[in-house]
């Protein structure tokens, strides 16, 4: 056999690299594999119509989808904001944004009763107008806000950054305002970024446990959500967490398969740069 | 009309323009890339901001640095195509061109029908439906312009609008372009950095050197006339600024260049002249002749270089004082030798000069 000779160093790095890949890979497999093969189908089916799971999976549903919509209503001005202007205390603005994203949940949630609870700054005003947080589903929906928001917020920023500029100027001179700009130019060119950004929130919101559990409690049907009824679930039927695990991980999986990757070629041709050179 | 005074410093380029078009006119505005004129057409559409100075166009102001004022780009009436025409990837070209209709809130189906109308005008409009990544570079163009054309606007901005096209499509545009724009009541200001170009469009012609411009007249004078180098060579023609120095009764002049010295026939009047000479007039020779031509120099030939469409003619770069370019035919190429090199004697008779102030 007349081969060709890779250097020994050369195969050594490779092997190398091949093995680390591996392990990340069974790392991040394996869980996975674990919760999908713990339970034939049918014992699946049958936990799945346990009233915890259902009274669960839909506060789930209905609170993540809230605090997406919140995520996007109060998080597209400020990504537009901060892609576009400068102003005094951007930094500032922007260390706040990213903040949720490396603080502890349990501190986060904790900070979160602190300011909206009953003794709280904002909770003794919210307590005058008859709205209480903590302890609510909407309690969650807040604790969810504002762990999904920098999800959301650094994609579309980025999105809407990436928008040539030659767009904005041509919309400009063809007379249009800087609201119709946005709405017509900046948001469907960035949409991909925007879409992806608004999976990344909804995913956080949906397996959102820290600041739920320690702001909004564990109460079965207004504030158990799927992640803190998959902890107590564990100590009590183990079925039925790993049916709400695999729930989860599908809903997951859907969202980032179906709203990341899916958008680029959804809209216009991914190569329809409008380019003439 | 447009008037226009604009001054504007960034980093170490300085603009300072003064520009007036009648309406219904097209000024071209020529020179090298970096001299300026893309950026005098952002301070026009008002895309970036002069740092002094003050846009009118037809008796609207658009930009006062005294009174402070500054209309947005989008509250002037304009149309601005670039030099890669920006079409909106995301539209069909139809919505592309009804954009700024719609943006103005007109209704939907009106949008429509005018956006047709325009695409029409151009010949484009079976392209309606397509995507601007499915077009070429002349159709785009089209489509740009249909889509500045549809607003109406007062004052036409065209930035190197046929640069991204191949010769053929460019020619058959250029004669369609020129032909929208005469139908039109717009000012409109064309770029480009084609001599060429400037000549087959321009019937008022601004040469733009390093944020300013230099010269400014009807294509004839920029031919007859140049005042600089850069026009010259632009031109075609050899020029030379210097004095006079002597003149006799017969009605010749000499004149002095950096250079060195020509024969002219004596325009009068003060001693500060430019010179042209149109490099047709020069002949070339061999031996040293000894006909009537006034102006002999002799000098090695630098550079050879056959001319657009075919070669027919061919530009001789001399190493003479002063260095002249001569344009000859490829028979007078190949009956002299010529060769790079070559030591050659050039004559030209002063009549075949022409001298101004």
């Amino acid at each position: 056999m007349t081969g060709v000779r890779v250097p020994v160093r050369q195969l050594a790095l490779r092997s190398g690299v091949g093995i680390l890949l591996g392990m990340l890979l069974i790392l991040l497999a394996l869980p996975l594999l674990s919760v999908l093969l713990r339970v034939t189908p049918a014992t699946l089916i049958d936990r799945l119509h346990q009233p915890v799971v259902i009274q669960a999976l839909k506060l789930s549903l209905i609170a993540s989808a809230a605090a997406t919509l919140v995520v996007v209503l109060l998080g597209l001005p400020a990504a537009y904001l901060l892609a576009t202007r400068r102003f005094p205390g951007k930094r500032v603005v922007e260390v706040l944004v990213d903040l949720p994203m490396v603080l502890p949940p349990t501190v986060a949630g904790f900070a979160l009763l602190l300011a909206f609870g009953r003794a709280g700054l904002a909770g003794h005003v919210l307590h005058w107008f008859g709205v209480s947080l903590p302890f609510t589903t909407l309690g969650v929906v807040v604790a969810q806000v504002f762990m999904a928001i920098p999800f959301f917020i650094s994609p579309a920023r980025a999105g809407l950054a990436s928008v040539e500029r030659r767009y904005l100027d041509a919309a400009s001179t063809l007379r249009a305002s800087e609201a119709y700009t946005f709405f017509h130019v900046m948001l469907p060119l960035s949409l991909p970024s925007l879409l992806a950004g608004t999976a990344m929130a909804w995913a956080r919101a949906l397996g959102e446990f820290g600041a739920t559990i320690t702001f909004a409690g564990n109460l079965p049907g207004v504030t158990q959500t799927m992640p803190l009824a998959v902890y107590v679930e564990m100590q009590n039927d183990l079925d039925s967490a790993v049916a709400l695990s695999v729930l989860l991980l599908v809903m997951s999986f859907t969202l980032l398969v179906g709203l990341r990757y899916a958008p680029g070629g959804l809209f216009w041709k991914a190569d329809a740069s409008g380019d003439a050179r | 009309m447009l008037q226009a005074t604009l001054a504007r410093r960034q980093g170490g380029f300085e603009l300072e323009v003064e520009l007036e078009v009648e309406a219904g006119r097209t000024l071209v505005l020529v020179g090298e890339s970096g001299s300026g004129k893309t950026t005098l057409l952002r301070l026009l559409a008002g895309l970036a901001t002069p740092k002094q100075g003050r846009i009118e166009l037809g008796g609207e102001t658009w930009f006062d640095s005294a009174g402070g004022l500054q209309l947005p780009a989008s509250g002037r009436s304009l149309g601005y195509v670039t030099q890669d025409y920006a079409l909106f990837p995301h539209l069909t070209v139809q919505q592309n061109v009804a954009f700024g209709l719609r943006a103005q809130g007109l209704g939907a189906s009106l949008s429509r029908e005018r956006a047709r109308e325009s695409l029409a005008q151009l010949g484009v409009e079976e392209l309606a439906p397509r995507r601007p990544a499915d077009l070429s570079g002349g159709q785009q163009q089209r489509v740009a312009l249909a889509r500045a054309l549809v607003l109406e606007p007062r004052l036409l901005l065209l930035d190197e609008p046929l640069s991204a096209l191949d010769l053929q499509t460019r020619r058959t545009i250029r004669a369609e372009l020129r032909r929208i724009l005469t139908t039109r009541s717009c000012v409109t200001v064309y770029v480009t950095h084609s001599p060429l170009e400037a000549m087959a469009f321009g019937e008022q012609i601004a040469v733009m050197e390093s944020g300013r411009i230099t010269q400014i007249g009807s294509r004839d004078d920029l031919l007859r006339h140049p005042r600089s180098r850069y026009v010259a060579e632009f031109m075609g023609v050899n020029l030379f600024q210097g004095r006079i120095v002597s003149r006799d009764a017969t009605g010749m002049a000499r004149v002095k260049t950096v250079e060195g010295e020509l024969s002219v026939v004596d325009p009068g009047g003060e001693a500060e002249v430019y010179v042209a000479v149109n490099p047709r007039e020069i002949a070339l020779f061999l031996e040293p002749p000894t006909g009537s031509a006034q102006n002999l120099f002799s000098g090695p030939v630098t550079e050879l270089l056959p001319e657009p469409p075919n070669g027919e003619r061919v530009r001789v770069s001399l190493g003479t004082h002063p260095p002249l370019v001569a344009e000859v035919t490829r028979q007078a190429v190949g009956a002299l030798g010529l060769r790079e090199g070559l030591l050659v004697h050039a004559a030209f008779k002063a009549t075949g000069i022409t001298t101004y102030r």
